[in-house]
């Protein structure tokens, strides 16, 4: 007889979590950006409207801004900017999707938010290598729905990037002078 | 410190010292010998013996000396522990005795010759003292402290709590104005702006409350000093000697942490280059004894310090030979105290052939002049030859709740830290000048360099006919920053930016204002640092 190992919490949910886990489910949050996008669910701490975006100078293209969240200054991402997407003005759908990623939350500014879907894993194949780039590793997987194309993001990914970046853009002195 | 004040410090740290012996002799009594406990209290003992001597408890100091030798004597092996065991309780009971009287009456100076002598015969190996010292009950429960030691953390969460209501209140302030405007009840929203007043005055009551529990007078710096300066001009044939003034001024702690290294560099600074050797002040017709006075006054929402010493003060004619050759400046340019002294600020500066043990490779002032400014604070020099020379350093009491000046440029505002400001004015486009593709403005008889925050932060902005510039100090320089519009000064509270995305060039921290908005803080170093760059290109 197999087996089985119970959560430490002992709670059912997690039992149950934990089962499905194991017979391969994503959780996503999907928003739009041209393409539908997902991010997992335990990444998302809320969604909320945007308004009130105070712009940071001499920051990166892709950094909107920041916002108040509740008396905490939040970063806010533009993902279309940071996707390397074409532009597209901010409608009365945009949203900022509030992430956690490992302890830094940042705020992710998209055209608007989807679902809150479940994905089996069989549906989930890895991107095609013909469209991946060398620096696109933060694109998981592709989940494929009846008619739909999710693209599946690794924010740790897509944000660890951010700290190279940072490095090799030389100090701060440069970093303005570039900005110029 | 008031007398009394040392006192009631003395007996509160006497309390601690005097528990410890007493639990370990209980220890000894009850598990024989124990090298460590011996030890431990050793260091007790030493500790009371010195605070002791420095009170003037000289029959005490004694005292402790002796029992001092007696554990010394029981951890050799020489005195046997059983024998000195009734001694040494009685002695606890003694000490307890002593600073109670000391507790009752400040000025009561206890005499324990009679003491002393059991305490030899003890020694000597005679005295098994069966006859114990009986003492006043209350005694045991000791001096009753004032004073309790938190964790820094949890002052550091309250402060930030404050900050939040601080905020808050600034926004209910706010909804009341709107409120008046849009109920017709008269009596309540007199009411409700009475009460809105008096929550006020509590949180302003709380904040100030909050940030005294976090201050701590400077002469937990300043007490760093004395012993190095004296190390240090014995190993160069000075005489020299430090003096405090107002060493009770207090700052915050977090300041006061920032503020070691600064003052280390600059009162190495005197010790090397300012004191001459006493020859030399001799010969001057100087007294042979140099002194550098160390002092501290606050001044409203500023603590002003400032590092004077009587040597030789700055040899102007030196720096600009020095400047010269580094190309700092040319040989044409204008030869006034304004304009040489702050070159001793420039990185890599020195005006020593070679580098000293102690300074001299001319990284000291440099490094004082950004450890000050990240404190949104200034540094300033002023020397006389022959007579001295002053640093002036004048900081924020606080930083985490700062007093700042609102700025609009561009259509956005930014704050910047009043500390840093010398003043502001309001100008016209014909005032500015440009002089090498720099825009300077002609003021008080000075040439300033003028930035435009919306070039500097790459805002769109129409050019109008009357804008302000705020003046900003730093050592003896001035820079000028062009904004559109001044919206008056308030009190803010930091928040650190995340910094995933790269160091924000120019942005210090964000802070919220009472309507929710996120107002950027602006590093004034930077625009330092951008001036130097503009100029070396």
């Amino acid at each position: 007889m197999a087996e089985i190992h119970l959560p430490a919490s002992g709670l059912a949910e997690d039992i149950l979590s934990d089962f499905k886990e194991k017979s391969g489910e994503y959780h996503l949050v999907t928003f739009n950006l041209g393409e539908e996008y997902g991010v997992p669910i335990n990444q998302v701490q809320e969604i909320v409207r945007v308004g009130g975006i105070t712009m940071v100078p001499n920051s990166p293209s892709y950094m909107e801004g920041v916002i108040n969240l509740r008396g905490r200054v939040l970063p806010v991402l533009n993902l279309r900017k940071k996707l390397k997407l074409s532009a597209s003005a901010m409608g009365k759908d945009s949203r900022i999707v509030v992430t956690e990623v490992g302890s830094k939350v940042i705020g992710l500014l998209v055209d608007a938010v989807s679902h809150v879907i479940k994905v089996p894993s069989e549906f989930v194949e890895t991107a095609p290598e013909e469209v991946l780039e060398v620096d696109t590793d933060y694109i998981t997987g592709v989940g494929k729905l009846q008619d739909r194309l999710i693209i599946l993001l690794d924010l740790e990914k897509l944000l660890k990037r951010e700290n190279i970046e940072i490095k090799e853009g030389g100090t701060d002195l440069q970093r303005g002078g570039n900005n110029e | 410190m008031e007398y009394s004040e040392l006192i009631k410090d003395f007996l509160d740290d006497a309390d601690g010292h005097l528990k410890a012996f007493d639990s370990a002799l209980l220890s000894l009594e009850r598990h024989g010998l124990n090298k460590n406990i011996i030890m431990n209290v050793l260091g007790s003992l030493h500790t009371l013996k010195g605070n002791s001597g420095m009170m003037g408890f000289e029959s005490l100091k004694r005292y402790i000396h002796g029992l001092e030798e007696v554990l010394k004597k029981i951890d050799d092996g020489n005195i046997e522990l059983e024998i000195a065991i009734n001694a040494l309780l009685n002695s606890a009971n003694v000490l307890r005795s002593a600073l109670q009287g000391i507790g009752h009456e400040p000025s009561f100076n206890p005499d324990l010759t009679d003491d002393i002598l059991s305490l030899q015969k003890c020694l000597d190996g005679s005295g098994n003292d069966s006859e114990r010292l009986v003492v006043d009950p209350e005694s045991y429960l000791g001096s009753k402290t004032n004073t309790i030691k938190v964790d820094f953390k949890r002052l550091d969460d309250l402060l930030n709590l404050v900050g939040e209501l601080v905020i808050f209140k600034t926004r209910l302030n706010q909804i009341e104005t709107e409120i008046r405007g849009a109920v017709n009840n008269k009596s309540i929203s007199k009411e409700l702006s009475n009460s809105l007043e008096l929550m006020g005055k509590t949180i302003s009551g709380l904040q100030e409350g909050i940030m005294r529990a976090r201050m701590l007078p400077v002469n937990h710096v300043f007490n760093k000093f004395p012993r190095m300066v004296r190390d240090l001009s014995k190993s160069q044939g000075k005489n020299i000697q430090l003096v405090f003034e107002g060493e009770d001024t207090e700052l915050d702690k977090t300041v006061i942490d920032e503020l070691e290294k600064p003052l280390l560099h600059i009162i190495r600074n005197a010790v090397d280059h300012g004191i001459e050797t006493p020859k030399e002040r001799i010969l001057k017709v100087k007294d042979p004894l140099g002194v550098i006075t160390l002092s501290a006054a606050q001044e409203s929402n500023y603590v002003i310090i400032k590092v004077k010493d009587n040597g030789r003060g700055i040899n102007y004619e030196n720096i600009r030979e020095k400047a010269i050759e580094k190309g700092l400046i040319k040989t044409e340019d204008a030869f006034d105290k304004d304009s040489i002294l702050p070159l001793i600020f420039s990185p890599g500066f020195t005006t020593k052939q070679e580098a000293s043990d102690i300074s001299g490779r001319g990284i000291g002032l440099d490094v004082v002049n950004k450890n000050i400014s990240k404190l949104n604070g200034q540094v300033i020099v002023d020397s006389i030859h022959e007579k001295g020379t002053t640093f002036t350093i004048k900081l924020p009491l606080s930083l985490a709740i700062i007093p700042a000046l609102m700025a609009e440029t561009g259509g956005e505002v930014y704050a910047i830290p009043m500390s840093t400001i010398d003043e502001s004015i309001k100008v016209r486009e014909d005032d500015i000048h440009v002089i090498n593709n720099r825009e300077v403005i002609r003021f008080r008889e000075k040439v300033i360099p003028v930035v435009r925050l919306n070039d500097f932060f790459g805002l769109d902005s129409k050019k109008k006919k009357r804008f302000y510039l705020v003046i900003l100090g730093r050592a003896d320089k001035r820079l000028a920053i062009a904004v559109d519009r001044l919206k008056g000064q308030q009190e803010i509270v930091i928040k650190p930016l995340d910094d995933t995305f790269g160091k924000s060039y120019g942005i210090a921290g964000a802070s919220i204002l009472g309507d929710g908005r996120i107002v950027l803080i602006i590093d004034v170093l930077s625009f330092w640092n951008k001036d130097k760059l503009k100029q070396e290109v």
